[in-house]
């Protein structure tokens, strides 16, 4: 997944150039003039008729163009103000069973019939070292056009009114006494995605993402201490309206005063306790141990090299008790807000919603048209996406969600049922290995329960635990009315690495003894674990 | 597609014809990548991308704006830099602004080997179609990625400066796994030049950790003497020669920071075993010659026996601390001053310990000390009285690599090896280390 560090430093000072792409008038620069001249369907033409010329039994075309916006502040300073675009064209052909791709930012026939070529060649020399053949299962031929639901377009908006937000989130927080630094940010990002395929499908795609976040440090200059907390809130598929729904200025003060809490807060005890977990933790918990493992191309060892393979096996599916009766965890390209929420996949594949764990039985896989081929499933749930007009399409995560209890239980209920234990906010440090048993988490603030009722700050807290034994554990969900959808932007898998922006919706859930651990230095092990 | 030096001085010169802005710079690049993805047996994914890129930074009065555009034709080129100083007119002043740089003098490194760049796909295919048959013959399911690429670029200031770069870079990693899931072996190399990579040795490697896996026992986790492998250290440590900066340290929020407001500059932090520093020349792992936004890169040794001897200081913060930018680093070197042991020695003299292939998934869990949790993958190993006895299941870790390099607790180190990117140039130069205590928290039952 990482950049090597040579081209690390090289992308970011090409990113560093290319910062502060003008916000309210990106629409009038040239680069721009160049992509709305682009005859898309001539381009396409183009592509299948010579893939199909060489030999492909299935082809495809992405012309996309992305818009990357972000403002960064720390303090009482404007970092930057950048918005980067690019776009360019990606051709995937399928030639004796073996697939090739290839992709150009020049945006000319002539260049569009040479990068198809080098992408037939590709597949025609690698097709002789090929042992079985790709084999898709059929989707429909689609015309259409989807865009994201939202009320108004960040990229509408003028910067100096997002910097000035931004600049009052941290006078907010940089009024909390102890507070030394504040650093701010707001993300925007818009997909513009063409599709044609061989099977006839033509597919326009207009996408949008707001990624607010800010992080308030308390240093404690004679001790050398120094403790952070970030914003709670996660990256949604809406609006410029996230900013103006959501009381920011509140919860950057809140985030404040719990970062010169957390310098003064007694350190965890290890041990075994009740857990209640915050959808703004929860949801990142549900992404390692139940989206990864239950995306297909892992359990068939595609992954093996790179992001892992997974402890659920095809045979498993439907027999494997995944959780508690309790546990329902849907897969899910529909749902509003959902940051893998998409009209159709990256082939042409509608979006859909499944059970992948149902009544707490492993039942269903994320699957794209040559994975779902190999379980014997007839249709594919649409999980191809590529991060990029020049990265390979391959199977990505969609929204996994945790349903939520249909009686109407608050939060407080759930605490209400513990005798000893910790309330968990915010995504915190993460691990976990690369088949999705054994993890670990940490979190933004902690707060012990005693008695069912909530009370001091704890600090250098992470649970550790093993996934199927977790989500057993499993025995309060809160109400529809706790429910959130907390997403990321940044999933990584994939080699050459991809990032995916997927969402994990879910209420605050109960989860009884539980390990935690200390993770601050100089713990015993016998403490730790 | 690849820009060579000419292209870019007149593209970066037409750029910077092109405002009237009070300082600006102008940047522009290109690259080519080509990727072979196998698995089970059997190739996945192939492609290659073509890219290229220009930008421009523009200043009125300290005002900054940027503009970036991947169509190149003038038409585009001049949108470009009117929308930068549009968005400089409109924009607050730049407080951390810097002039942009006179002309420089650099040093150039050897980092582009045309053979890589010419990379051929009958040849590739012919590698990978043999590691796949190595793997078929060793009973072996075999996943891999090979990666090659290439890439040109500059940059010109509009106070004289101009530097034009290019490399090539390829990797190979092979992932064996047996077919009853039990077993697992990791390799990865990567170079600049496409003929020092021995990508047979790549294969027959994972496929030994793979095969002599077999059988992995589970043992209590604790804290043990281990011996990390150079791809270990580099899982760990790889870009630690980038963790040294000045600024977060004298504000108190690094692991180098010191209670009252100091850093630990000149104390030392680590094992007087241990020096790492950047040389941007190094014949195995040529740098950039440019560091710090185009200072010409020097040579710099951050860590010296063990001493903190610099943090890296970009040129506002070195302004506003009146000290010279720091120039680097650009790589990551570990080379010991004192003798160096081999991995079969390592072995030898350990009594008690774990031999480790490499970690995964790591996340840091303290800041101020650098902790960190995270798995062993791929290869794990009990030694006793002196020989690898049998091997053993993963491990998670929680463990602060600040008192993994501390004094006391490095006992040997071997000589350094490039490793750590599977896309192509970069990695580090890293050996083999015996440390005497690492913390073990819990098990894992992965493959």
């Amino acid at each position: 997944m990482e950049f090597s560090r040579r081209d690390f430093l090289k992308t970011s000072a090409i990113a560093v150039g290319a910062a502060a792409l003008p916000v309210w008038a990106l629409d009038a620069q040239a680069a721009a003039a160049v992509w709305y001249d682009v005859n898309k369907d001539g381009l396409a033409d183009a592509a299948l008729a010579t893939a199909k010329k060489l030999g492909a039994s299935y082809a495809d075309i992405r012309i996309n163009r992305y818009r990357n916006e972000n403002v960064s502040t720390r303090e009482r300073q404007v970092l930057n103000v950048s918005s980067a675009q690019n776009f360019g064209f990606g051709v995937r052909v399928l030639i004796n069973g073996t697939w090739g791709f290839a992709a150009s930012p020049i945006m000319t026939t002539e260049e569009v019939v040479r990068i198809t070529t080098e992408a037939a060649e590709i597949a025609k020399a690698n097709s002789l070292i090929t042992r079985k053949k790709i084999e898709l299962v059929p989707t429909p031929k689609v015309v259409a056009k989807w865009k994201s639901s939202i009320e108004r377009d960040p990229f509408d908006v003028p910067a100096e009114e997002k910097v000035a937000m931004l600049l009052k989130m941290n006078e907010a927080a940089l009024g909390v006494k102890g507070i030394s630094f504040v650093n701010s940010n707001l993300g925007a990002v818009n997909e513009q995605k063409y599709l044609a395929t061989s099977d006839g499908s033509r597919i326009d795609q207009y996408i949008i993402r707001t990624n607010p976040s800010f992080s308030a440090t308390a240093t404690d200059r004679a001790s050398g201490d120094f403790q952070a907390v970030n914003s709670l809130r996660e990256a949604q598929q809406i609006g410029f309206e996230y900013m103006t729904k959501h009381d920011w200025v509140a919860e950057a003060r809140t985030a404040a005063e719990h970062a010169v809490m957390k310098l003064k807060a007694p350190t965890v005890n290890p041990g075994k306790y009740d857990l209640v977990l915050h959808p703004s933790h929860l949801f990142l918990t549900i992404h390692e141990s139940v989206g990864h493992p239950t995306e297909l191309d892992r359990a068939l060892l595609w992954e093996a090299n790179y992001a892992g393979t997974s402890f659920l096996t095809p045979e498993k599916t439907g027999k494997l008790q995944f959780g508690s009766k309790m546990v329902n965890f849907v897969a899910d390209r529909t749902q509003p807000q959902g940051m893998a929420t998409v009209g159709y996949d990256d082939e042409g594949v509608p979006g859909q919603s499944w059970h992948l764990v149902k009544d707490g039985l492993f039942v269903d896989w994320q699957t794209t048209r040559d994975t779902a081929k190999l379980i014997g499933k007839s249709i594919s749930y649409g999980c191809l996406h590529a991060d990029s007009w020049g990265s390979v399409p391959f199977p990505r995560m969609p929204n996994v969600s945790l349903t939520p209890s249909k009686d109407n239980v608050s939060q407080d209920d759930l605490i209400g049922g513990i005798e000893n234990g910790i309330l968990i906010y915010g995504r915190g440090s993460y691990s976990i290995d690369q088949q999705r048993y054994n993890f670990q988490f940490g979190g933004q603030t902690f707060w012990e329960i005693k008695g069912g009722k909530v009370g001091g700050m704890l600090r250098d807290v992470a649970y550790q635990s093993r996934t199927t034994d977790f989500w057993g554990s499993l025995d309060g969900l809160g109400g529809q009315v706790t429910y959130e959808i907390p997403g990321s932007p940044n999933d990584g898998k994939g080699e050459p690495g991809q990032s995916n922006a997927v969402s994990h919706g879910c209420p605050p859930a109960r989860f009884r003894n539980i390990n935690i651990l200390n993770t601050a230095a100089g713990s015993a092990p016998g403490q730790l674990d | 597609m690849l820009f060579t030096e000419a292209e870019v001085k007149e593209l970066t010169s037409k750029i910077l014809s092109m405002t009237k802005a009070d300082d600006a710079s102008a940047n522009v690049g290109s690259n080519r990548q080509a990727h072979l993805r196998f698995a089970g047996n059997n190739v996945l994914t192939s492609g290659m991308r073509e890219t290229r890129n220009a930008n421009v930074t523009v200043w009125f009065g300290g005002k900054r704006g940027s503009a970036s555009t991947n169509d190149l034709d003038d038409a585009s080129l001049k949108a470009m830099v009117a929308e930068a100083e549009k968005i400089a007119q409109n924009a607050r002043p730049d407080r951390e602004y810097m002039p942009t740089l006179g002309k420089q003098t650099y040093k150039p490194v050897n980092a582009y080997i045309q053979a890589t760049a010419n990379l051929s796909l009958t040849d590739r295919a012919k590698q990978i179609g043999a590691i796949i048959a190595e793997c078929e013959k060793s009973k072996v399911i075999g996943a891999g990625f090979h990666s090659a690429g290439a890439q040109a670029g500059g940059s010109a200031t509009k106070n004289g400066n101009f530097e034009y770069e290019r490399s090539t870079g390829v990797g190979l990693s092979v992932t064996a796994r047996t077919p009853d899931g039990q077993s697992s072996g990791y390799f990865l190399r990567s170079h600049n030049d496409i003929a020092r990579l021995d990508t047979m040795r790549i294969a027959k490697e994972s496929i030994r950790k793979a095969i002599e896996g077999r059988g992995a026992r589970a043992i209590d986790p604790g804290i043990y003497t281990v011996i990390l492998e150079p791809q270990a250290v580099a899982d760990l440590i790889g870009g630690f020669g980038f963790g040294f900066n000045a600024r977060t340290a004298e504000e108190g929020r690094s692991v180098f920071s010191t209670s009252g407001g100091g850093t630990k500059l000149g104390e030392k932090v680590f094992d007087d075993k241990v020096t790492i520093f950047s040389d941007p020349w190094n014949p195995d792992l040529p740098g950039s010659q440019s560091a710090q936004g185009g200072i010409p890169a020097e040579r710099i040794t951050m860590i010296n026996k063990g001493v903190l001897e610099n943090l890296t200081y970009n040129r506002f913060w070195a302004a506003q601390k009146d000290r010279k930018p720091t120039p680097g680093p650009v790589n990551t070197i570990f080379q010991t001053s004192g003798p160096t042991n081999t991995l079969e020695e390592m072995i030898k003299s350990t009594q008690r310990g774990i031999l480790v292939s490499r970690f995964w998934y790591i996340r840091t869990t303290d800041p101020r000390t650098a902790s960190s949790t995270g798995l062993t993958r791929d290869g794990v190993w009990w030694i006793e009285n002196g020989k690898i006895a049998y091997p053993l299941k993963n491990f998670r870790f929680n463990q602060s690599t600040v008192q993994m390099l501390g004094p006391g607790n490095v006992l040997m180190v071997g000589k350094p090896e490039r490793v750590g990117s599977s896309e192509g140039g970069g990695g580090s130069l890293l050996p083999a280390l015996k440390v005497k205590e690492f913390n073990f928290t819990s098990q894992s039952e992965a493959v």
